[in-house]
């Protein structure tokens, strides 16, 4: 019979006050590594949503602040930038493409971004990857949408139903742009980033929905909208505007950027990253007005280091709450002790040598420790796998259940050697008590 | 077998000597009963032949081996190898089948494991083997220790001890907590089993009544300088 199949036993005869050892253990194993996984998965989010990008350009506010409004959807920019200086911007040498971004209304508390077909060309998340299509295909005109793969599925939307967007941002908006219905003509692939819970419309439609009414039958792609509409067109706004023409998603191609009068921000690609910094002078100077250049990843990294005491903090709770479950072990194996002095009599007679107890004690506090690593682990997959939708639908953060990371596991790994020098502590105890007891049971 | 001489023990903090023995010799197979009173010192001796006091004056030869010549833990390892003991209150671990009590005894020594192995056993096969003659069937031995009753308790007390074959066998009044009648069946057992492989057996008691089953009896009050 080896200690460790002993300790094993003597763990047994002792279940209840070890099952709530190993409990607590568990929990605050299980908190640490999720705390851990959603940072870790919060920092891979944000990183992952936009890739390939040089710069973000939009009206003078702070980096962060238009970093988070043009791309996470957090906040709102201040004020948007001419159209006029996108072109001209857009049309500086070194310049491989650009996306404009028009935000500011929302569906059902959906983001709805105005762009133009460069969006579905240009813009990259993760490693450099494309949007793509799970359904159906980009807008052609202004009377099309596409939506994020959350959106189709929260909203359990389909190609060519028609929807209606709202001014401003949040789940209740009082101004329903009612008479300007879009169609829904294609649905993203789900890419982990903000894209999935976003519809993307053409520049033209946030025009529109913001214009003269009934100005969207003017809009070129709709057969019934034609040059002559001076007929009785019906608007009882009851959201019956299936069209006849999506029926195979056909549609005519038209006007999708329209006449703009400003964007919110637009992003920026180069030819070579030697005109990143250049340009980006060029626009923080730019006589017109006022605006800002910023490199999403610096950005990012700023973001990071801000966010860093946040994360420290956070881990010093969960840290402190690990120790604390340590220290219940601790207080658990030390007032065991002068009960079991009396095991560690009858182990003395039959052989065992003081390094022996000491051996046995240690490893009972590396078993209750390992095995409260292992049923933290179990809870904190099982509480992954219940909070992942959760997660996703009130922050956006997407929990990818992988194996633990090298880092969880150091955790695990630091937690173990602290368990076992916790341990050490009521082992060296016990270790004098043999030598001083010996085969005399005085308990 | 054993053999004392000239031997002084005081407990730390003591003035006068608990233990002073001028000589005592015991041959090897002997069955030697030693009887006292409360406080004559009789745990005391056993403690010191088991090595777990060390003898401030005097030498204590186990096997010709002088414990006090040895360090602690090669008198732990001694004891481990040689003596096996019964305790009176048993002393099994509750939560080890009578099997894994039994096996227990020669977990920490290796020469007992080797005496098992050169007979051709193993520590599971011996220690169902000694539970059996010792009177436990083969359901009693898988049972809690718990709910065996007193005297199959000191049976698998008893296998403990000779497991691996131990020299020298202390047996601290094993029999207090026994009636007559299994009294005397419990001690033709361990003869029984001592006899087996030519086992010494120190039997401690205050009962002289038993005295006539063993070879020779000494009384420790008469041969404690200390309590004279």
């Amino acid at each position: 019979m080896t200690l460790i199949n002993l300790a094993f036993k003597s763990i047994i005869n002792r279940k209840a006050s070890v099952l709530l050892t190993l409990f607590t253990i568990a929990i605050s194993v299980m908190l640490l590594l999720s705390i851990e996984r959603v940072r870790q998965e919060a920092k891979q989010s944000f990183s992952n949503t936009i890739s390939g990008t040089d710069l973000i350009v939009g009206a003078r506010t702070g980096d962060i602040q238009l970093l988070l409004s043009s791309v996470f959807r957090i906040g709102h920019a201040n004020n948007g930038l001419s159209w006029q200086s996108y072109e001209y911007i857009k049309a500086q040498k070194g310049v491989a493409w650009t996306i404009p971004i028009s935000l500011g209304d929302s569906h059902k508390g959906f983001s709805v971004l105005g762009s133009d077909e460069s969006y579905f060309k240009h813009y990259r998340y993760g490693s450099k990857q494309t949007l793509q299509f799970e359904h159906g295909r980009p807008y052609h005109n202004a009377q099309e949408v596409v939506i994020g793969s959350e959106v189709a599925k929260q909203l359990h939307y389909y190609l060519r139903q028609e929807i209606v967007v709202a001014h401003g941002m949040g789940n209740t908006s009082f101004h329903h742009h009612d008479d300007n219905p879009l169609v829904i003509v294609g649905i993203l692939e789900p890419t982990g980033t903000p894209v999935d819970k976003t519809l993307h419309v053409p520049l033209k439609a946030i025009e529109l929905m913001h214009g003269p009414k009934h100005s969207i039958q003017h809009i070129a792609g709709r057969k019934d909208s034609s040059e002559d509409h001076d007929h009785d067109h019906d608007h009882d706004h009851d959201h019956d505007h299936q069209s006849h023409n999506y029926e195979n998603l056909n549609s005519q191609p038209g006007d999708i950027i329209g006449q703009p009068k400003q964007i919110t921000a637009f992003l920026m690609g180069f030819d070579s990253p030697f005109y990143t910094l250049q340009i980006r002078r060029n626009i923080n100077i730019y006589k017109p007005e006022a605006l800002s250049a910023i490199m999403p990843g610096v950005t990012l990294r700023e973001l990071w280091s801000m966010l860093d005491i946040v994360e420290k903090i956070l881990l010093l709770f969960s840290g402190v709450v690990v120790l604390i479950s340590l220290l219940g072990m601790l207080t658990t194996l030390l007032s065991s002790l002068n009960q079991r002095r009396r095991e560690l009599a009858i182990l003395r007679s039959v052989g065992a040598r003081p390094r022996h107890i000491f051996a046995l004690m240690t490893s009972e506090a590396v078993l209750i420790t390992a095995l409260g690593c292992m049923l933290g682990v179990v809870l904190f997959y099982s509480l992954i796998i219940i909070g992942k939708g959760i997660l996703q639908a009130q922050f956006g953060i997407s929990i990818t259940i992988s194996m633990l990371s090298n880092y969880e596991l150091l955790l695990l790994g630091v937690i173990m050697v602290s368990g076992t020098f916790i341990g050490a502590i009521p082992a060296i105890r016990a270790y004098f008590y043999s030598l001083n007891d010996g085969m005399s049971i005085k308990v | 077998m054993i053999h004392i001489s000239d031997l002084t023990f005081s407990w730390p903090g003591q003035s006068n000597p608990t233990l002073q023995i001028k000589d005592l010799q015991i041959k090897t197979g002997e069955r030697l009963f030693l009887h006292g009173p409360s406080g004559s010192g009789k745990s005391t001796l056993l403690s010191l032949l088991a090595g777990i006091q060390c003898a401030q004056q005097g030498n204590i030869k186990i096997l010709n081996e002088d414990l006090s010549a040895l360090n602690d833990a090669k008198r732990d390892k001694f004891r481990a190898d040689h003596i096996g003991t019964i305790f009176q209150n048993f002393n099994l671990l509750p939560y080890l089948s009578p099997i894994d009590n039994v096996v227990l005894g020669c977990n920490f020594s290796k020469r007992r494991q080797a005496n098992l192995k050169t007979e051709g056993a193993t520590a599971t096969s011996q220690a169902t083997r000694l539970l059996a003659e010792l009177g436990l069937d083969e359901n009693t031995q898988h049972r809690a220790v718990n709910e065996l009753s007193i005297g199959q308790q000191q049976r698998v007390a008893a296998a403990r001890a000779f497991i691996g074959q131990p020299e020298l066998i202390i047996a601290d009044e094993p029999t207090s907590a026994l009636d007559a009648d299994n009294r005397d069946i419990f001690i033709k057992q361990l003869f029984e089993q001592a006899q087996q492989y030519q086992a010494t057996i120190l039997f401690v008691s205050h009962d002289v009544s038993l005295a006539p089953l063993f070879d020779r009896k000494v009384s420790l009050a008469e041969i404690n300088g200390a309590s004279l």
